[in-house]
């Protein structure tokens, strides 16, 4: 096991794991934020697993994850739109939520960076770690409620 | 049968299915052990024949014919869904109203949706290279197209999506795959065999038969799933059987955990 | 110590499986179900099966939620019978 594995296993069990916890208790604004930062986390873990178990390949999970993991987030900010419009996520959670989608990638990513050396594999990893910080940040807004309701879910 | 009845028969069935279930497990070879009798046979024939992704090799070569059937069970599963989901006599479809979507989820879904669909593309065409293939592509690609109804609007994304051309791709990839397949026939060995030349190892043009059965796959998969979903966006938004949304006010089934 | 990941997946995949059993609501269903998901996904890359880590997240993270939302709606909306002409219900 090496420091890659390690870290892998640290952020599944402070990062995903508590996520998971508030993706299956509370209410409907948790679950979807938790939703969020766990497709982010493991799109992280994909990487650091990529790295720690010397497959390049590995990484296109990750590649795969940055765009469908906020695509998925979408999904429930769309058509959960009316009950979260209800009861939004509170100011302070969607901010720790766009520091979060800011700063983790980058913790992440660039050392990765740093280990992989130039070549396609870091052109992946940076296209990566672009998509993963643009779409996280944007479906958490999307979540906090800064997208007006949509008016199909008014008229039922 | 009475209640009492079918509970002795769900502990008979339960304690069954346990015991068979330990009496196999402890048989297994150890978890991680060395001895991989298939696992060496497979790699071994997926090096000779240059194709650098052993699981595609085995997809799409060496037990394509599996590949053949799943390829149905899905195209299947979306005929059953069309009939099923089709609009009926009683029914009549309204043109749901346009919702508006804030200007940065709108200006981000339409940067994500082209590279959405370059990943799905990629994914389809390395699928002899690295994990993936025309499946998980394939499903990508379709996702992809769906960014416009999730982040722009429903009107944008029926402008792009032509129910009955995504139809005829889907059937059009599985005609692909079986007449590849006869291909294989007529070549002069069997139905599937690998008849193309290898290529040289680890790359795009590489593996024989699996990148074009990859692509079918892929054609016919993101066919599928457009379709599939397009049954099920005219359900949910548009056949009036009272199907105007308003999701939330009835949450008297409250969560227990 | 090697088989660390492979034990911290699993557990979370079972986690996540018997909370999505015990979440009745099909919406937040849902979302537990992307949450199991994920975490296959983890579990089949620690067992060197990323073909199918890969199947798993392309299916699981968009696509699944997606039709069963819908779904729900579609169920939910039967309620409102009629809503549409009785203006707002």
């Amino acid at each position: 096991m090496n420091g890659w594995l390690l870290a892998a296993a640290v952020v599944l069990a402070l990062g995903v794991a508590p996520a998971l916890w508030g993706a299956t208790t509370g209410p409907l604004r948790r679950r979807v934020v938790a939703q969020n930062v766990a497709a982010l986390l493991v799109c992280l873990v994909m990487l650091l697993l990529a790295q720690g178990y010397a497959r390049p390949s590995y990484i296109d999970l990750g590649l795969v994850l940055a765009v469908l993991g906020p695509a998925g987030t979408l999904v429930y900010a769309r058509l959960l739109a009316a009950e979260l419009a209800a009861d939004p996520p509170t100011a302070r959670v969607t901010r720790a939520m766009t520091v979060l989608s800011a700063a983790a990638p980058p913790l992440v990513v660039l050392p990765l960076c740093v280990a992989t050396g130039p070549g396609r594999s870091l052109v992946k990893l940076l296209l990566i770690g672009a998509l993963l910080t643009a779409g996280n940040t944007i479906s958490g807004r999307a979540v906090s409620g800064t997208t007006s309701l949509p008016r199909e879910a008014h008229d039922g | 049968m009475s209640r009492k009845a079918r509970l002795w028969l769900l502990a008979v069935g339960g304690i069954g299915v346990a015991v068979l279930l330990a009496c196999a497990a402890f048989d297994l070879p150890g978890f991680g052990g060395t001895s991989h009798p298939y696992g060496e046979r497979a790699v071994r024939s997926a090096l000779a024949r240059h194709t650098a992704n052993v699981i595609s090799s085995v997809n799409f070569d060496q037990r394509a014919f599996d590949t053949l059937g799943e390829e149905s069970i899905l195209f299947a599963a979306v005929l059953g869904t069309v009939v099923l989901l089709r609009e009926t006599r009683d029914e009549h479809s309204e043109p749901p109203e346009t919702v508006r979507v804030d200007p940065h989820v709108r200006r981000y879904a339409l940067i994500a949706l082209p590279v959405t669909l370059l990943i799905g593309l990629y994914i389809i065409a390395h699928g002899q290279l690295s994990p993936g293939g025309g499946f998980q592509g394939g499903v990508i690609v379709a996702t992809a197209l769906h960014l416009l109804y999730i982040a722009i609007d429903y009107k944008a994304l029926e402008r792009i999506r032509p129910a009955a051309a995504y139809a005829i791709a889907d059937a059009a990839g599985e005609a692909a795959y079986v007449l590849l397949g006869t291909a294989g026939l007529l070549a002069g060995s069997v139905f599937l065999a690998n008849f193309l030349p290898y290529g040289t190892f680890n790359t795009l043009s590489s593996g024989g038969t699996v990148p074009l059965l990859n692509a079918a796959i892929g054609v016919e998969v993101a066919g599928a799933t457009v379709v599939l979903l397009a049954r099920f966006l005219d359900q949910a938004l548009e056949i009036e059987g009272g199907g105007t949304g308003g999701t939330g006010r009835q949450d008297e089934e409250a969560n227990r955990s | 110590m090697a088989d660390l990941l492979v034990v911290l997946a699993l557990t979370l995949v079972v986690a996540a499986a018997t909370a999505a059993v015990l979440t009745r609501d099909p919406a937040r269903q849902a979302l537990v179900l992307a949450l199991l998901g994920l975490a296959l996904a983890v579990l089949f890359t620690a067992l060197q099966s990323p073909d199918v880590a890969l199947s798993q997240l392309a299916v699981g993270s968009a696509l699944t939620p997606l039709m069963l939302l819908l779904t729900v709606r579609k169920v939910r909306g039967r309620g409102h019978r009629g809503g549409r002409k009785r203006g707002r219900a």
